[in-house]
């Protein structure tokens, strides 16, 4: 027990998460039960409103369940005010969003540095890394162009970086290749697991690019705000439902 | 962040020109207007600038110094009976028509100033000697009066002569000669006429039938006595108004004449509304233009402070980004407005026309102006950023 207890990087017990007024209330999340595991790489996939994202939110400490518990890295997140969470996502999360939202105004190196410097940290300290972490994904030499003269296989990458330039023990990917072809989709995916693996981080992917279910240790269906089944080999998913 | 935010504020260029050129033109009007409204108001006083001494005394119903109520010749005598009092002397100030040669006729000032102590007298000559007022017929013109009716000359070939006035020329006032023996530099007055020079006994020659000609007496304190101290031995002893000089709008005390006049026209004129009204104007444009302006950047980049939140950054360092960039562009703004100000500012002082007094503490209030159009346009982005849910990065 002490051993799973260990390993377990994301839990969540019988969340309920609702909108609406109680006259007219939508049920996102009903009793949902998740775990992601420290070192893995989940994906929660699932038919568009069956509440993954509201579970991804919840994970991420965006949104406050109604009821049930969520610990992430043995922090429990559920109570916790919203500057405390705000304080909890500064130093465990990173994200890479469905459409980037990398700053246009912004060079690319200065995109990167955002949750160095959200943590306080010095200007050159964080380009300094920024600068290696934009080399690891292959784009050295951009670092002080503009987000949109980039390909978007390379702003989602710039994307990556700015995810996994603060180390957090925690990456929420939310459909990360929907805005990308099948090439740069795989390309993009393979740097997420290749950078992600480690046995002090987990990795969080929604998903409806069932292409890149193979790059998953493990997939969470979701179903009607619940995970209905987690399974290890994705030829067991009925992808057409999806 | 502070970079961060100023980097996106300077990366949006036309977005960036946009939020300038509102603070910029608010910062403008307003510095301008008020500018033009206190180089108006200077105007009004502008006797007691070009006419100096340390105490005015005047008829007690007087309120302003363009608004002489004539004395009788005797008080001159009980004033110099005052304790304290070094010496008085008397000052004539009429509005009369000159005639010039073309047959037009021209409004003046007419100052008559004593003839043996010449006070009152303009300190700057750009031509002449202020002796020569001795002579016969004698005046000294302004050299705006002199350029302003010398194009209303005509030369010795009955042309029109297109010249200043020049030492030698002649006018009439009031049928009786007048022959420039100098040109004088000094301020123009807000009725616009020019202001000319000539002694306290040939001024009643020229103002016919006036049964009193002293409108003011001029005083000297004793030394180690302060003005304001003999302006209230003389209103005591005499009956008469006594008044300082002080003419530094700043500076200028209770008894300052200048200081009456200002507020005279403030109360009795339309100027310091429509003025005012210009003022505000460029107030309202200001914040109508940059917070419009800066409300749609923050909406643009609504997102991207949705993803910052959601990063981890608190309210507070977002709020204070929006200020950072705020604040940064109403400084720009203000430097472009208030730089713009000074130009034009330099072209009315050299044209003479309008008058245009720039004092700091105009640049200092439109400095706090602009950066409170700067404040409610940061609280507008901060508002509508509070409002945002972090969880809204993950909607698409």
């Amino acid at each position: 027990m002490s051993h799973l207890a260990h390993t377990v990087a994301v839990r969540a017990t019988g969340v309920d998460m609702f909108f609406g007024t109680p006259e007219n209330r939508v049920v996102a999340l009903k009793q949902a039960d998740f775990e992601a595991r420290r070192g893995e790489l989940i994906m929660l996939v699932g038919p568009s409103g069956c509440g993954k994202t509201t579970l991804l939110s919840v994970i991420a400490g965006t949104l406050t369940p109604q009821a049930g518990a969520v610990e992430v890295f043995g922090q429990r997140l559920d109570g916790l005010g919203q500057e405390a969470l705000t304080s909890f996502r500064r130093r465990h999360l990173g994200f890479v969003f469905q459409s980037f939202n990398l700053i246009p105004t912004l060079t690319v190196a200065e995109n990167v540095m955002v949750p160095l410097l959200i943590q306080g940290r010095p200007y050159g300290e964080a380009r300094d890394r920024a600068v290696a972490i934009l080399d690891k994904v292959g784009l050295k030499g951009r670092e002080d162009g503009r987000p949109n003269a980039l390909s978007g296989g390379q702003q989602q990458r710039v994307a990556i970086a700015r995810a996994l330039v603060h180390e957090p023990p925690l990456l929420i990917c939310d459909e990360p290749t929907s805005a990308l072809d099948k090439d740069t989709g795989a390309q993009i995916m393979q740097m997420v697991r290749d950078l992600s693996r480690s046995p002090e981080r987990c990795v969080v992917v929604v998903t409806h690019d069932h292409r890149i279910f193979r790059f998953a240790d493990r997939i969470a269906e979701m179903e009607d705000g619940r995970i209905s089944r987690v399974v290890d080999d994705p030829r067991l998913l009925d992808t057409s439902q999806l | 962040m502070y970079r961060l935010a100023l980097n996106m504020l300077f990366g949006d260029l036309a977005k960036l020109a946009m939020l300038l050129c509102g603070l910029a033109f608010s910062a403008l009007l307003m510095a301008q207007q008020s500018s033009v409204f206190f180089g108006i108001m200077s105007w009004t006083y502008t006797p007691m600038v070009n006419i100096r001494a340390q105490v005015w005394v005047s008829d007690p119903m007087v309120e302003q110094v363009n608004d002489a109520k004539p004395l009788r010749d005797t008080d001159l005598g009980r004033v110099r009976s005052v304790d304290g009092v070094a010496w008085a002397a008397p000052l004539h100030t009429s509005f009369v028509q000159a005639r010039m040669q073309d047959g037009n006729f021209k409004l003046i000032t007419l100052v008559g100033i004593d003839a043996d102590t010449f006070a009152g007298a303009p300190a700057v000559l750009s031509q002449g000697r202020i002796e020569d007022l001795r002579l016969p017929d004698t005046v000294i013109v302004d050299e705006w009066g002199a350029a302003l009716m010398g194009r209303m000359g005509v030369g010795p070939d009955g042309q029109p002569r297109n010249t200043p006035l020049k030492v030698g020329d002649t006018f009439e006032i009031n049928d009786i000669q007048a022959r420039i023996v100098g040109i004088c530099r000094v301020k123009r007055a807000f009725t616009g006429g020019p202001f000319v020079y000539t002694t306290y006994d040939r001024a009643k020659g020229y103002t016919l039938g006036a049964r009193r000609t002293l409108s003011f007496m001029l005083v000297e304190p004793q030394k180690g006595v302060p003005p304001a101290e003999l302006c209230d031995r003389i209103e005591r002893d005499t009956g008469l108004k006594a008044w300082t000089s002080d003419t530094v709008i700043w500076n200028w005390g209770e008894r300052s004449l200048a200081r009456n006049t200002f507020w005279w026209f403030w109360t009795n004129t339309g100027i310091p509304f429509s003025f005012g009204t210009a003022v505000l104007l460029g107030l309202f444009v200001g914040i109508a233009i940059s917070g419009q302006t800066f409300y749609s950047f923050v909406l643009e980049n609504l997102k991207y402070f949705a993803a910052i939140k959601a990063m981890g950054a608190g309210m507070g360092v977002i709020a204070r980004m929006l200020l950072v960039q705020a604040f940064t562009a109403g400084l720009v703004g203000f430097g472009l407005g208030a730089g713009m100000a000074q130009a034009i500012g330099r072209v009315m002082i050299e044209k003479g026309m309008p008058p245009f007094v720039m004092y700091p503490q105009i640049l200092w209030a439109t400095f706090a102006l602009v950066l409170g159009i700067s404040l409610v346009s940061a609280l507008i982005g901060i508002i509508k950023v509070s409002r945002v849910d972090a969880a809204s990065v993950f909607r698409g």
